[in-house]
């Protein structure tokens, strides 16, 4: 039996890796990644169209896919490697109490199967001590969100380490997958930072490039330098752009109506996330930076990084965040000026909203140039920590 | 289904019910009257968290009744509603539907109930407070399970973690040197330490939403009472609250966080029903309906109440159809004795002069008014009707002339004072609160358009009245929890208020 991960690249280490050779559970894992994602972009669009669900509405039953393959499929690795595994195959598992053996991808999604399970009765006994899902961010759902990014995280770690390990015929194919669940992860964090950075009202403030300048960087500078392929940052955020566009023009489509109320606003569609960020254009940006100074001199790098990181976000978003704001964007394909249910619609949806204004309530130049010298400041933070993690991340092997 | 069983289980092991909001103690809205051509009996079990599940009870009376729905509306959404849910049957009760419904927005809300069937379709609107009202403690069993699975899942970190570092990035077959050792360790003791952190940072978190929760908690307007002594003895009702005072300075609002409270509106005519009971004993009762010039001090010349502490309610209906019951207490030292007028003529008092029987009370002018007890007498959580009758002193019934808009009014306090509520004949609905459901326009964003409206059709509505002579009234509740309680009733004939008083036990329920 030579079905787990590390068995199938030994195998295909000696011979080209068609796509139908990649082991079924890197599959698996990228498969519950996406899911993870995927389910979590449709039940927040759920909330924002129907309102009322249950423990079984899709979106749901897609996050708790997600759960049960990835925790099924790593617990069969791990058991199968401790217990049945080929030499080979434990030699590149790591250990877990000196007994058991697995990926170090497994081992993590592992870990986030059993946050994901643990944050179900937590996030009950929280809907009924304070209400039902008052807020996104509480304790409980951030136990959930951790359970999903270790589900995430294991799976990108699970097609890194066969990345790194591929021969070279068939690095090109993992690199791919590698970028895949790359892409799905930045796609999760532009997700999760959607309430503080997505819709065209906030590119105008600096706290929109604050929250975007360290939040983004801090994990796509890592993955694009454990990546092998040569544009690896455009690459990610192309796929980034690609998953969000799907999933924005598809909901769409879809027609519902509110089930709770109070109904501010009738809405007959399901109500789309908001136009992915352009990250791609900031990422290209990147991608040449990391080109002209290469490796070994990280400090520098992340210097170049996050300044311009920060300057390309704000050159592209400035003026885009304008033409989202016009009626040309009103549309299915820019999916723009679509509300919740809930929101009370009046004149702010035209107008940008947390500008850095001064003590007269004037905007002020000087003001957002200090909040992106402080966005700047961050993202080289974020970028130089980023880069030591992906110099790790290139290493893993296992 | 779920949502409504972790409810009624939340309701049981709520640690401290701290306060409750249109009445004190009593958060449930009961109502009973007609959905069209159906006479139904409605039970609204609050949410105690906002946004929360309610459980609608109808029970329907009419033949063939085909459907029954439920649905939840804030008073300021009229631009849609949500689809009705639909009400199931409940097991082993005669046309008895229940369903759980979201209660998404705090304040004032509607449940409105369809009945639809074989004499056509009916629909009543009841008008529902939704606020926070209780801290919920975390189940011990709960919070150990949490534990024990957070300290697995910490050390199981730490340890993939160690592993990593130790072995993750090693070539297969390949076995970690101690200095790969030595990075692993130091790698699991910086996690260790900033987990730690990052739980420290989550506690302190959790802390600040429960400090947040609990400032969320309602609490009706601060208000205090004072009694006048001299030639005309008057009793001031001050809601004292800084929000109400300063509700038209948007500014003070603004700076304070405040949300702006939409005006007092009349209720049956009057702007604030007060209600004095004396403490400890129960044994001294008033209804009064005092009058204001700035909606802030009500005054109401005192009746010859007996001295002694006395605890003061103010019920009051605002505009967007809250109720709220406002308290205070003040001492009386008797001066209202030798009080001639009253300023409402529709005000009441009672002073027991005897044990009260929880059946019967002989009323000022001889007839007597009598409590008919459900088989098995009151239960707490279980709907019950309140039937009085009253028959002259030469047992003939007593025709009961319209007092302030109905038949008959009713007041129930817990011995503790932890309960008290003001009941219609139609529950513990206000019918100005619900008239505001049924009248609301689009149009009526200016504070002042609803009431204006709502004071011409009430006038009318009043005027249209007739006595009822078969002298029976009756008055729909579900007693919040066991315990004594004061019963007060109150009639009219003759041009005179007659109040019957009634000790009540009620007893608890059987799980």
């Amino acid at each position: 039996m030579t079905s787990i991960v590390a068995d199938r690249v030994a195998v295909q280490s000696r011979s080209s890796a068609a796509v139908g050779s990649i082991p079924w559970p890197l599959y698996a894992v990228v498969f519950a990644s996406t899911c993870i994602v995927v389910g979590l972009i449709w039940d927040i669009s759920w909330h924002r169209t129907v309102g009322r669900d249950t423990f079984w509405t899709l979106a749901h039953v897609l996050e708790q896919v997600a759960a049960v393959v990835a925790g099924l499929t790593c617990g069969w690795i791990v058991l199968h490697t401790t217990f049945a595994g080929a030499p080979e195959a434990r030699a590149r598992s790591v250990r877990f109490w000196r007994f058991f053996q697995g990926p170090l991808g497994a081992w993590v999604c592992i870990w986030g199967t059993l946050m994901m399970i643990t944050s179900a009765p937590f996030d009950n006994w929280w809907h009924n001590a304070y209400g039902l899902d008052v807020k996104i961010i509480s304790p409980p759902h951030m136990v959930l969100a951790w359970g999903m990014f270790g589900i995430q995280i294991g799976a990108l770690l699970m097609t890194l380490s066969a990345q790194n390990r591929a021969a070279e015929e068939d690095q090109r194919t993992y690199s791919i997958i590698y970028a895949f669940a790359a892409g799905v992860l930045v796609t999760m964090i532009a997700t999760v930072i959607m309430e503080e950075a997505s819709v065209a009202n906030e590119m105008h403030g600096s706290k929109f490039y604050m929250v975007t300048g360290w939040t983004i960087p801090l994990f796509l500078i890592g993955l694009s330098r454990a990546s092998k392929l040569r544009w690896p940052a455009t690459t990610i955020t192309a796929i980034y752009m690609a998953i969000s566009l799907a999933m924005i023009w598809i909901l769409q489509l879809f027609e519902a109506t509110p089930m709770l109320a109070p109904i501010y606003n009738p809405v007959t569609h399901m109500v789309p996330s908001p136009f992915p960020l352009l990250l791609i254009v900031p990422a290209f940006a990147v991608d040449l930076v990391m080109q002209r100074v290469g490796r070994g001199r990280d400090w520098r790098l992340a210097a170049l990084i996050g300044l311009t990181w920060v300057l390309a976000m704000v050159a592209v978003h400035w003026f885009w965040a304008e033409f989202l704001l016009t009626p040309a964007a009103r549309n299915w394909f820019f999916a723009s000026d679509q509300w919740s249910y809930d929101a009370r619609l009046g004149p702010w949806r035209y107008e940008f909203h947390n500008l850095d204004r001064d003590g007269a309530g004037k905007w002020s130049p000087l003001l957002f140039a200090r909040g992106i010298g402080i966005a700047v400041v961050m993202s080289m933070v974020a970028s130089r920590l980023s880069l030591y993690l992906g110099n790790g991340m290139s290493r893993v092997k296992r | 289904m779920r949502f409504a069983s972790l409810a009624r289980r939340t309701a049981i092991v709520s640690s401290l019910l701290i306060v409750c909001s249109a009445h004190i103690g009593s958060p449930d809205a009961v109502y009973e009257g007609a959905a069209g051509p159906y006479h139904v009996f409605v039970r609204v079990e609050t949410p105690p968290v906002v946004p929360g599940v309610a459980n609608v009870f109808v029970r329907v009376t009419g033949a063939g009744v085909q459907e029954v729905g439920v649905q939840a509306n804030r008073y300021d959404a009229l631009a849609a509603a949500p689809p009705p849910e639909r009400a199931k049957p409940v097991e082993g009760e005669a046309n008895l539907y229940s369903a759980p419904l979201w209660m998404m927005s705090g304040g004032s809300n509607s449940v409105s109930v369809y009945v639809r069937g074989a004499l056509g379709s009916g629909k009543a609107v009841i008008p529902v407070v939704v606020v926070a009202s209780r801290m919920l403690a975390l189940d011990p069993r709960l919070g150990a399970g949490l534990i024990v699975v957070g300290t697995f899942l910490f050390v199981g970190l730490i340890t993939i973690v160690g592993a990593a570092f130790r072995e993750g990035v090693l070539a297969p077959g390949e076995q970690p040197d101690g200095g790969r050792k030595v990075k692993a360790r130091t790698a699991m003791a910086l996690t260790t330490a900033f987990m730690a952190l990052v739980l420290f940072g989550g506690s302190k978190w959790w802390t600040g939403e429960e400090r947040a929760f609990k400032r969320s908690i309602f609490k009706p307007l601060k208000a205090s009472a004072t009694a006048t002594t001299g030639p005309a003895p008057r009793l001031d009702f001050l809601i004292s609250d800084s929000i109400w005072r300063m509700r038209n300075d948007s500014a003070w609002l603004r700076r304070n966080s405040a949300s702006r409270w939409t005006p007092i509106i009349p209720d049956h005519g009057k702007l604030m029903h007060l209600f004095a009971v004396r403490e400890p004993d129960l044994g001294a009762f008033a209804h009064l309906h005092p009058v204001t010039a700035d909606s802030v001090t009500f005054s109401a010349a005192l009746p010859p109440l007996p001295p002694g502490r006395y605890r003061v309610y103010g019920d009051i209906v605002h505009e967007s159809g809250f109720t709220q019951t406002l308290s205070a207490q003040v001492e009386l030292t008797g001066a209202g004795k030798d009080a001639t007028k009253l300023s409402d003529a529709d005000d009441g008092w009672h002073v027991a002069t005897a044990a009260l029987a929880a059946d019967r009370a002989v009323l000022e002018d001889g007839s007597v008014m009598t409590l008919a007890a459900p088989a098995g007498g009151f239960v707490e959580r279980r709907d019950a009707t309140l039937q009085i009758t009253v028959r002259t002193a030469d047992d003939h019934p007593l025709s009961l002339e319209p007092y302030i808009g109905m038949p008959g009014h009713a007041v129930v306090t817990r011995d503790d004072g932890s309960v008290f509520v003001h009941l219609h004949p139609s529950g513990t609905v206000s019918m100005a609160s619900q008239m505001t459901f049924l009248m609301r326009r689009p149009g009526d964003s200016i504070a002042g358009t609803l009431s204006r409206r709502l004071q011409a059709t009430e006038m009318t509505h009043m005027m249209e009245q007739a006595p009822d002579a078969r002298g029976a009234v009756s008055f729909p509740y579900a007693f919040p929890k066991a315990g004594r309680y004061r019963l007060w009733v109150q009639v009219k004939n003759g041009g005179r208020i007659l109040t019957g008083a009634f000790a009540l036990e009620v007893q608890p329920a059987k799980s």
